[in-house]
């Protein structure tokens, strides 16, 4: 059975303050409720003012799902009681939104953007002594009421729990590519997946946070619904919340009991309207997004398109630091495939991110440059990189420190001198036609300078110096 | 000015004006308002003071800042007072609906001294020191209590005022306004607190005005336009007189005096209603005990704490306000109630701009009768309460400005006359009403 899929995508604006007072919106080891003040709280008297730097992200994010920004747009309240609104109403937007129908490519395909628009971030609430039925009392933190949100709704166009999770990478690439979104802030992004099964009622999936989480929970929702109607159950609309640690749904609320928002216009706050000015501003402070970087990887610097893919992909931190070691180290190619080949996979296996790690342009790129003046052999490139990754040692250092230069002329025309003094009896079996004589002349001279020196290159002076003997 | 607190309190106790009273005198004095006493309605925020909204919910409740209004009072050397009574959250006509201290009408304790902003018409009638009163309308709660009891109130264009620290009843319609025996205490007290703000994004940035300017007694070319609609039926047979007789006063002195019709009269009280209810039961919500106000002993569920909240610090009339207002917005009602209400608004906005092409002022009755007796407000229907707004409604809902100014008394009652004025016109109403004020 074919699934269909829409998201309703929120996410944490990167702002120094929230979106209707000046509180600060980072949090991080802030006592709770230490960043609040009347507005926040909701205090009666106290009134909204509109963040105009959050209304300016806003309209990048619609602009880069080329949706179209309204010419003017309002706030409403949506009214529903619950401990986490300290007005009991949140101030969204809905008849006037910010924007309104763009799409999103992926691979080629179109994900359609049903409307783009701002709200505010209610509290977050934590259930103590258990989970959010049976904890024994839950405590508030208004830390993060009215941090700025942005919410993201897709058309019903997403085919599977995978490509609901590509889309979302995307989605979080060309946030963070905005510089409006910070992807390692906890809950930065949380999903609502509505998902049916053809000719089944629309589930919706509440509060999912991560990419991974999205894919799990439609991953077992879709399987519930299969199996409901494989019995011959009817799927019937309702609200479901989900668990992470069980992987499991379960049903918040059926649709008799779903909310009656009741918006009206939030009489606070005025109208804002878009002059196309100002819109034009705002698109030309918009960095390059992430289609644009890879296909300008391909075309300046000649990197192939799957790696340019990987390094852009990956995320923006190591899209900065290809372009940076190109910077320093004019050979794009070799640069991208090193990246892809060798840094991604010990970063890998060491555990870590790129930022996280030690690996900066300026080291790595030394690396390189050891290979390309022949102080050092690839394959002992290959073998360092690993502990450049761990220790993020200079490599030059490293390899002066432990003499790991390739030997030179003189130091191999000596060793293989000796050798061949040494061995005459191979001398002659490889005179006599015996090839594999060569190789162990080669083995011997390889220990003798401590396999410091590109292998095919000692064969070829050692032949050489069999010739002119 | 410790002894005008000490009169306060004596005031109090005969007629019933203050739900709090400041303790000393904290004023710095040496601004425009030096020696003068600023009473403050009591949904109005003053910091550290209880500030209830003449409702139970908000009992012991001292805000942790001012608001604008009442800073700017502050600036100008003013004594902050105390909070006067109202009607709960302003959801009345004659302060009656307030589990806390009614007003009395000063000019027979067995009437109402109007609503919602009762307590500061009745202090600025009887106070025999130098006072002013921030009062605040939402749907006439300034022009009411002003022409019941006898005193000038001006209710400035929505925008003029800033409600930073206004304990919101509906927040497209609420305007703090001002109050004072003369119509020169109002221009003062206007021209300290209107201004732009940036607490309050409604707030109109044109720059504060000198409204004292205007008090010039000249209405020469005064073009006065008289609404048929605010003459019909239910309008009190003397109070229709007295106002003429005003403006026939003016018409004396210069002013030329013309009929015309306001179409949409008839539907701006349903429009007012339902547009007000809607934002104040949005409004309302937020009281549910948690954070400031009435608290009571953590039990049960969040939905069952709040319910007990909100069932025990909620009167009848809140309670109302908010079942009705719930309804006006529900799935299948809105497009009905809220969004044809919102319509209706535009309409009537659109009648007044015609009538200021051609004409500056409107003159009409401000209510339709005296201040009733408490016995007969007490046989009264909730919808006959409503009805009572009928004449003040219009004009708030258009938010233009409007002042209410005492022209005679029928049987031993004050009466009002309203006059109106465009947006922004508040410097034609101040000049018209001093005129006859001067003329006596």
């Amino acid at each position: 059975m074919k699934a269909v899929i829409g998201l309703e995508v929120h996410v944490q604006l990167e702002t120094e303050s929230k979106l209707f007072c000046g509180c600060s919106t980072d949090s991080e080891g802030a006592e709770p409720n230490g960043n609040t003040c009347p507005i926040c709280l909701g205090f009666p008297g106290a009134k909204p003012k509109v963040n105009r730097r959050a209304v300016e992200h806003a309209v990048k994010i619609a602009r880069a799902l080329e949706c179209d920004v309204r010419p003017r747009f309002y706030f409403s309240r949506k009214s529903y009681f619950y401990p986490d609104m300290p007005k009991n109403f949140q101030i969204t937007q809905y008849e006037m939104p910010l924007a309104l129908g763009g799409r999103l490519l992926l691979d080629g395909r179109s994900i359609g953007i049903t409307r783009v628009h701002m709200e505010e971030d209610p509290a977050r609430l934590v259930h103590v002594g258990g989970g959010i039925s049976s904890s024994l009392y839950t405590l508030i933190d208004h830390n993060r009421s009215g941090v700025p949100l942005v919410e993201i709704v897709t058309d019903p166009d997403l085919a599977s729990s995978r490509e609901a999770r590509m889309f979302l990478e995307k989605l979080g690439l060309i946030l963070e590519h905005l510089g409006v979104y910070d992807p390692g802030r906890e809950g930065g992004l949380r999903v609502d997946a509505n998902v049916s099964l053809e000719g089944g009622q629309r589930v919706e999936v509440k509060n999912i946070t991560g990419f991974r989480a999205v894919e799990d929970a439609l991953n077992y929702e879709i399987i519930r619904q299969e199996s409901m109607a494989n019995m011959g159950i009817a799927v019937e609309r309702e609200t479901r919340h989900y668990d992470a640690e069980t992987n499991t749904t379960s049903t918040l609320r059926r649709k008799e009991q779903e909310e009656d928002y009741g918006y009206i216009t939030e009489p606070d706050l005025v109208r804002i309207d878009v002059d196309d000015a100002w819109i034009s501003r705002l698109e030309s402070e918009m960095p390059e997004l992430p289609d644009a970087r890879i296909q300008r990887y391909v075309d300046e610097h000649g990197v192939p398109l799957f790696q340019a893919g990987i390094i852009v992909n990956t995320g923006l931190d190591l899209s900065r630091f290809f372009e940076e070691c190109v910077g320093l180290f004019p050979e794009p190619g070799m640069v991208a495939n090193w990246i892809v080949t060798f840094l991604l996979k010990s970063l890998n296996y060491e555990g870590i991110g790129l930022r996280e790690s030690k690996v900066r342009p300026g080291t790595f790129v030394e690396l390189l440059g050891l290979i390309g003046e022949g102080t050092i052999t690839e394959r002992l490139a290959r073998e360092l990189i690993k502990e450049y990754v761990g220790t993020g040692e200079s490599p030059r250092s490293l390899v002066e420190r432990r003499g790991l230069a390739s030997a030179g002329r003189e130091e191999l025309g000596e060793a293989i001198d000796e050798v061949l003094s040494d061995n005459r009896k191979a001398v002659a079996d490889y005179r006599a036609g015996q090839t594999r004589a060569l190789d162990f002349l080669l083995g011997q001279v390889l220990r003798r300078i401590r396999a410091r020196g590109d292998p095919v290159e000692v064969k070829r002076l050692i032949r050489d110096a069999l010739d002119s003997e | 000015m410790t002894g005008v607190i000490e009169r306060a309190r004596t005031l109090d106790e005969e007629y019933g004006i203050f739900n709090a009273l400041a303790e000393s005198d904290d004023s710095t004095g040496g601004g425009r308002l030096e020696g003068v006493a600023v009473s403050v309605k009591d949904n109005i925020c003053v910091m550290g003071m209880e500030t209830r909204a003449g409702s139970r919910v908000l009992e012991g409740y001292r805000p942790p800042f001012d608001a604008t209004v009442v800073k700017k009072c502050r600036e100008e050397g003013a004594l902050i007072l105390g909070k006067t009574t109202q009607d709960e959250f302003g959801f009345g006509t004659f302060s009656v609906n307030t589990p806390f201290k009614v007003p009395l009408n000063p000019h027979d304790r067995e009437r109402s001294a109007g609503g919602s902003s009762g307590g500061a018409a009745c202090l600025t009638s009887v106070a025999d020191f130098p006072h002013l009163a921030l009062a605040e309308s939402t749907g006439g709660s300034i022009s009411c209590p002003a022409s019941f009891c006898g005193v000038v109130g001006l209710t400035p264009t929505y925008g003029r005022t800033s409600r930073w620290g206004l304990v919101d009843y509906a927040n497209s319609l609420d305007k703090i306004g001002v109050m004072g025996k003369t119509v020169a205490d109002a221009a003062l007290l206007l021209s300290v607190i209107s201004g732009p703000d940036e607490y309050d994004s409604t707030v109109s940035q044109a720059q504060p005005e000198d409204f004292t300017e205007y008090l010039q007694n000249d209405v020469e070319g005064l073009r006065v336009g008289v609404p048929r609609e605010y003459f019909g039926e239910g309008v009190d047979t003397g109070v229709s007189e007295a106002v003429w007789g005003a403006i026939k006063g003016l018409e004396s002195q210069g002013a030329t005096v013309k009929e015309l019709s306001l179409p949409h009269t008839g539907v701006s009280l349903a429009s007012y209603y339902i547009i007000a209810m809607a934002e104040a039961s949005t409004n309302l919500a937020k009281f549910s005990g948690l954070r400031y106000g009435l608290h009571l002993p953590l039990e049960g569920s969040f939905d069952d704490y709040f319910s007990r909240v909100r069932a025990r610090g909620f009167s009848e009339e809140a309670k109302r306000r908010v079942i009705l207002g719930t309804f006006t917005r529900m799935a299948g009602y809105r497009d009905a109630y809220y969004l044809k209400a919102l319509r209706v608004r535009t309409r009537v906005i659109e009648d007044f701009k015609r009538a200021f092409e051609e004409v500056d002022v409107l003159a009409a009755p401000t209510m339709p009768v005296v201040a009733p007796r408490f016995d007969e407000i007490s046989g009264m229907e909730p919808i006959q309460h409503y009805m009572m707004d009928v004449l003040t409604v219009a004009p708030n809902l258009a938010g233009i400005p409007m002042i209410s100014f005492p022209c005679g008394r029928v049987h031993g009652m004050p009466v009002g006359l309203h006059l109106m004025a465009d947006h922004m016109g508040e410097g034609k109403l101040i000049r018209a009403a001093h005129a006859l004020e001067v003329r006596g």
